[in-house]
């Protein structure tokens, strides 16, 4: 049975969703690198586990506030340490999420949707980048949609999350035959086919360390 | 004067490019900061970018030129993070001519609007010296004249180097402290015309020695611009070998 508790994600529940995304980034950095030593510059691992790292510190050491506050110091210290378009990327990301929730201290499953569809908009005005472009958004956009469906339709949280995840590692996977038209390696043109973007592998770890996260605290 | 913010993945690289620029300044240099590096790394920092603008908030305008694409993500996420109000424009210009033309027009107190177009531009010189061109830069039309009668005269370009990057950048600051509008035109080339006040323009004109320049004067103060470009180009701009008076 099912606690109303367990329908909602609470500042703890994000900040834990956060520092687990940070586990799994650390674990996963030679091979995001490895990823983008392919098509990039080699360099998307350390970017993001850089990012994390600082994330964690800041989450972990620092008074938490409300969601919005919470979102926001993720987004800030993403900006300032990532580096590159992921930065830029993944904190705006953040920072539209942290708009969308205000001053929230609990988020439904609704609630988040919309936080997560407002953020993952903000990546692609900011990219101007879409579906099919062989970026983070071939995976965000998917799981988005997903995580909408399913609030819509009144899944739990915990099967809306997992059912994120699934899509935006099934994006993450329909990147492979594609051609790069932006970013870095859109200099590779036909070249970058044939390889997994590795944008599109972190953002699917960022939701699959939510979906994870969030069925091990509930469990 | 309005003020640039230099956006680079390298501080090196943003440190070299404004020094290779203020060659090209003579006297009060526009205010100028760079943002550039991630943690210490080649990376960008739209909070580092948030803080340049916000530094120069005094200035009426700030153009942000960047290198690579990443640097135009990291401007566009500064403009919402900084706290001034200045209006800034993220200039799609090149990184090294956009660098030299936009302080080389900022110094004349030109206004925001017109060095961003003027760095947007600045890709026009290097394509125009290029042969063949297959897609010929258009260049920006004259501006419209005044109601004042058209002031013009000829002169050939005497300096052996013809009118390159150092030249045109004093006919943009000589034609800077006038109330006129100089429209200039290689007539040995047919290339043109350009406006004076516009340095990429002035080298898309591929001007050489013993090409024949026509000048139009427009404006309060055309008469005295003309022939204070008249003197800079009988002077040879100061690079004559052995009569240059300079």
């Amino acid at each position: 049975m099912r606690t109303l508790e367990d329908s909602r994600l609470t500042v703890d529940d994000l900040i834990a969703w956060l520092v687990r995304f940070d586990d799994e980034i650390v674990e996963q950095a030679g091979f995001l690198t490895e990823l983008d030593s392919a098509i990039g510059d080699a360099d998307h691992g350390t970017n993001m586990a850089r990012g994390t790292a600082a994330v964690r510190v800041r989450l972990t050491e620092t008074p938490s506030g409300d969601a919005g506050a919470v979102l926001k110091s993720v987004g800030m210290a993403l900006v300032s340490t990532v580096g590159g378009a992921s930065g830029s990327l993944y904190g705006t990301l953040f920072l539209e999420m942290a708009k969308s929730v205000g001053t929230a201290s609990e988020l439904d499953t609704a609630v988040f949707a919309d936080a997560f569809r407002a953020g993952v908009a903000g990546v692609v005005a900011r990219g101007r980048a879409e579906p099919g472009d062989k970026t983070m958004i071939d995976a965000l956009q998917p799981s988005v949609e997903a995580l909408s469906a399913a609030a819509s339709d009144g899944v739990p949280l915990a099967e809306s999350l997992q059912s994120a995840a699934a899509a935006a590692a099934a994006g993450r996977d329909a990147t492979i035959p594609l051609v790069a038209r932006k970013g870095r390696a859109s200099y590779l043109g036909d070249r970058s086919a044939d390889h997994l973007d590795p944008g599109a592998t972190s953002a699917a770890i960022l939701v699959q360390a939510l979906a994870d996260s969030h069925a091990e605290r509930t469990r | 004067m309005i003020g640039v913010v230099v956006v680079s993945h390298s501080e090196r690289l943003a440190e070299a490019a404004v020094e290779l620029g203020m060659q090209m300044v003579h006297g009060d240099a526009p205010p100028v900061r760079i943002a550039a590096g991630a943690d210490g790394r080649f990376g960008t920092d739209a909070a580092a970018v948030a803080a340049a603008i916000d530094d120069l908030a005094d200035s009426p305008g700030v153009l942000v030129v960047t290198d690579l694409g990443s640097a135009v993500l990291s401007a566009g996420l500064a403009l919402e993070l900084r706290e001034s109000t200045t209006e800034v424009v993220v200039s799609g210009g090149p990184f090294v001519e956009g660098i030299t033309a936009a302080l080389v027009l900022a110094a004349t107190g030109a206004p925001l609007g017109e060095v961003a177009r003027e760095v947007s531009a600045a890709l026009g010189a290097k394509a125009a010296q290029l042969e063949p061109v297959p897609d010929a830069p258009v260049l920006a039309p004259a501006p419209a004249a005044t109601a004042e009668l058209p002031l013009s005269a000829d002169e050939v370009l005497v300096n052996p180097e013809g009118l390159h990057a150092r030249p045109a950048a004093m006919f943009v600051q000589a034609v800077g402290g006038y109330d006129a509008l100089v429209d200039v035109t290689n007539l040995t080339t047919g290339t043109g015309p350009v406006t004076a006040k516009s340095l990429i323009g002035l080298l898309s004109l591929g001007a050489k020695q013993g090409h024949r320049l026509k000048l139009d004067g427009h404006g309060p103060d055309a008469a005295t611009a003309v022939s204070e470009l008249r003197r800079l180009l009988a002077d040879g701009f100061g690079e004559l070998p052995a009569t240059a008076p300079h």
